[in-house]
Formats: C-alpha cells, sequence, structure tokens
C-alpha cells in the first residue's frame, strides 16, 4: 500500500523542568502553591505562559512562578521566608538534571 | 511562534475589554471547589456572585462548645493569597482565642499566614479552637484565666455563655441551634 502524504501538522509540548520526575504521579506536585496554576500555566498577572512567566527555584526545593514568588517576599509579612516550609528565602542556580555540561 | 508574538499585541486590547477576574477570586475559587469539610462545618454565599464574602457555621460534635453553633464571617481582600481572608466571629461568645468583638486568635490568620495556605486549612484552624481552646495568647483574658484555675468553673462558664447568660457583667449571645 502506499501512503502518499498530503498534508501534516507538527504539535509540540513543553513543561517545565522542576525536577520533580514524580510531578505526573503528585497531583500538588505541578502547580504554583501560592496561586495554584499549573507551572506550565502562567501567573495570575501574566497572559502568556512561558519565558515571561517563568519560575523560581529556591535553595529548600521549593518551585513558585517567579511572580507569585516575588510578590509573597516584597510583603512585610513574608519575613523573606519560604512559603511552604518558612525557611530564609535564597534562589537557588536553576538545577537541570541530566544536562550536558556546558561546551564553552 | 508567530502566531504567538500577535496574541501578544492584543493582550492589552483584550484586557480592556474583559471586566478581569481578579486574582483573588480565581484563587478562590479553587480553594472553594477544593474545600473538604465535615459535617460539623458549613458555608454560607449570602450574595452566590460574590466568591469573597461568606459566612462559615461551626457546629462542634465534641468538647466543650459541643451543641454550639458559631457563627464567623469571611472577607477576603484582592490581595489574597497573600494576605490571609479576614475572619470576625459575629457573635459575642466566651472564648479565650475570640473577643468580644469577635476578633480570632489564631496563628495562621496572623504572624503564621503564608499563601500556600488556604481556605480549608483556615477553617479547620477555626474548628480546632472550639475543641481545643487555649489559654497561652488570648484575647478574652478573663476566660482564659479560669480555663488555667479552674477547668470545671470554666466549662460551666462556656455552657451558661451558649446559653446566652450573663458572665461577670458580659451579656453573651445565645448560640443553641
Amino acid at each position: 500500500m502506499k501512503v502518499k502524504i498530503k498534508q501534516w501538522n507538527a504539535v509540540a509540548q513543553w513543561r517545565w523542568d522542576t525536577g520533580n520526575k514524580d510531578a505526573a504521579d503528585d497531583e500538588e506536585g505541578d502547580v504554583c502553591g501560592i496561586c495554584r496554576v499549573p507551572f506550565e500555566g502562567c501567573c495570575p498577572s501574566c497572559r502568556v505562559p512561558g519565558d515571561d512567566c517563568p519560575l523560581i527555584w529556591g535553595e529548600c526545593s521549593h518551585v513558585f512562578h517567579m511572580h507569585c514568588l516575588l510578590k509573597w517576599i516584597g510583603t512585610a509579612a513574608s519575613k523573606q521566608q519560604c512559603p511552604m516550609d518558612r525557611r530564609p528565602w535564597a534562589t537557588a542556580e536553576r538545577r537541570v538534571d541530566n544536562a550536558p555540561p556546558p561546551t564553552t | 511562534m508567530l502566531k504567538i508574538w500577535s496574541m501578544k499585541k492584543n493582550e492589552d486590547a483584550v484586557a480592556k475589554k474583559k471586566p478581569k477576574t481578579s486574582a483573588a477570586q480565581i484563587r478562590v475559587q479553587k480553594d472553594l471547589t477544593e474545600l473538604d469539610l465535615p459535617d460539623t462545618m458549613k458555608t454560607h454565599f449570602p450574595d452566590p456572585n460574590d466568591l469573597l464574602n461568606f459566612t462559615l457555621t461551626i457546629t462542634p460534635d465534641d468538647g466543650m462548645y459541643k451543641g454550639g453553633s458559631f457563627v464567623f464571617s469571611f472577607a477576603i481582600n484582592t490581595n489574597y493569597p497573600h494576605e490571609p481572608p479576614k475572619v470576625k466571629c459575629t457573635q459575642t461568645i466566651y472564648h479565650p482565642n475570640v473577643d468580644l468583638e469577635g476578633n480570632v486568635c489564631l496563628n495562621i490568620l496572623r504572624e503564621d499566614w503564608k499563601p500556600v495556605l488556604n481556605l480549608n486549612s483556615v477553617m479547620v484552624g477555626l474548628q480546632y479552637l472550639f475543641l481545643e481552646p487555649n489559654a497561652d495568647d488570648p484575647l478574652n483574658k478573663d476566660a482564659a484565666q479560669e480555663l488555667i484555675k479552674n477547668r470545671e468553673h470554666f466549662l460551666s462558664n462556656v455552657k451558661q455563655s451558649m446559653r446566652g447568660y450573663n458572665i461577670k457583667g458580659v451579656q453573651y449571645q445565645n448560640v443553641m441551634g
């Protein structure tokens, strides 16, 4: 049987690499704890997800939408603590697991 | 990709046309759908279109306040979840952690609030106050003193106050549903 492709549509999917491999099993694992919107969505003050509404990683390993976390840290009530564990917030280097070593 | 850029250009125009649902409303909506309340707690929305203002009735089925029906008002402002909901008891009750104006002393409504908490955690916390009133850091000092000094007498004061009696010159409200 010969098949002639008349038309094709490319479909792509993306998601943030949160370092949480079990995110699919863990219902709470892939939403921002502050706004409760999935990481792949955007924070309530943005309209387009992606690089303009990035995630932020804490050294305590907790992840949030950057805008949500910065808004919280900006309030006096936050005492600059992580909203999950109340440890002093320290922004971590983004962890990219399984990434090839930098070539430069 | 090109489509995304043009979408972005239209963003502002769209934002102006549509009355925007606030971030607080979106978050409250999620909290409410996730509410998992025991039979002892019921929410009531006087205006079904206003999710930010409602009441919660707690009817403890155990502990010293069993048999009472306690009504709290919830007022959520647009900074939610960065600010906790404002919760007040709508009745005059005899409780070490609730003052006569209805202000509630619950850590997660004040210094220990954090935006990963939700309405369910607040409601469960409120119910806990009726099961385990605590005399540390009280709002009603007389009630707290009594709880420490003489638990039996405190209990009898609670029972009387719930029937609408006067204790030490304060007229309490009958909360026996």
